[in-house]
């Protein structure tokens, strides 16, 4: 068992999204696993990316 | 024998001729459901316990948009909704998956096992926390496992419950579910375990199909599903071919 401390860090890894007949599946980080339509998975990787640039910039603020 | 696979190789469980006979002449009458049929609904008062003689059933929770969470699986020899014993009501509602038979138990009857016979009771007790063990195993699975863990842990699960219950040989069982059963029990979409089922053929894992399970390697689909028996107290786990040892 990991130190206690060490379920309360953020995820590291990437999940993996893959397309397959026509919809996206999202597996991992994990236990995500989601099957989502593309405009939802775009939506969902273009709301990500905002939130990760938001998150660097709020690193970037506190690091100062 | 209505008790035949109630707690059948269960460690420490197991029902003595006296206590099996106890069950049965508890039992006051046995019904056939149709599959996808509503036996108990939550809030509904409950006089009556249910042990599961033939079939597949289970426990459900649904969402606010009606689509259905199912939390629990019973196959031939649970004893269903124990619980109920001492709740006298159920917090979600119990149906049938396929046809089942299940044999009814009064309450009553339960209060007066308890008087005569509290060895009993205490594997009765044993049956209701065995439920819980695999409800802790049902959370690990959603909370921690990708996709493939948890078809492959579910599989897993109950390819060692069916064994116990004489109805697997360790390796083949029947499973009369379908793909959104099993997408409802994994928190999964059908096309999600569609693509997971055929995953675990192509990676000679394990197949499932015309309702027939067949683990292809045991030790395998074990290490894919973190799956590690101990939880259900089986008596002679080490039989499985599946078994994982703690590390």
């Amino acid at each position: 068992m990991r130190d206690a401390t060490d379920q309360l860090q953020p995820e590291t890894q990437p999940g993996v999204a893959t397309a397959e007949g026509g919809l996206v599946f999202l597996d991992g980080p994990d236990g995500v696993a989601a099957t989502m339509t593309p405009e939802a998975a775009a939506g969902t990787g273009q709301s990500l990316m905002e939130a990760a640039a938001t998150a660097e910039r709020q690193q970037a603020a506190a690091d100062v | 024998m209505f008790t035949e696979r109630f707690l059948r190789d269960k460690r420490g469980a197991t029902l003595d001729p006296n206590e099996r006979g106890r069950i049965e002449a508890a039992i006051t009458e046995v019904k056939t459901f149709g599959p996808r049929k509503i036996v108990a609904r939550a809030g509904e008062p409950l006089t009556n316990s249910t042990l599961l003689l033939e079939g597949i059933m289970s426990r459900y929770l649904d969402d606010r948009n009606g689509l259905r969470q199912l939390v629990a699986i019973h196959f031939p020899g649970d004893f269903l909704d124990l619980h109920a014993f001492p709740l006298k009501v159920l917090d979600h509602d119990v149906a049938t998956l396929t046809t089942a038979t299940v044999a009814t138990v009064p309450h009553a009857e339960i209060d007066a096992i308890a008087d005569e016979m509290p060895q009993l009771v205490r594997k009765l007790w044993f049956a209701t926390l065995l439920d819980a063990a695999i409800h802790r195993a049902w959370l690990f699975r959603l909370g921690r496992l990708d996709a493939t863990g948890r078809v492959a842990h579910f599989l897993c699960e109950t390819n060692a419950r069916l064994f116990s219950a004489g109805l697997s040989d360790g390796r083949r069982f029947a499973l009369a579910l379908t793909q959104a059963d099993l997408a409802e029990i994994c928190g999964l979409t059908t096309v999600h375990v569609n693509r997971v089922m055929r995953q675990l053929r192509e990676e000679q894992l394990c197949l499932f199909r015309s309702s027939l399970v067949e683990i292809l390697d045991p030790a395998g689909l074990a290490a894919r599903a973190q799956f590690n028996p101990a939880y259900l107290y089986i008596d002679d786990d080490s039989q499985l071919p599946s078994v994982q040892r703690p590390i």
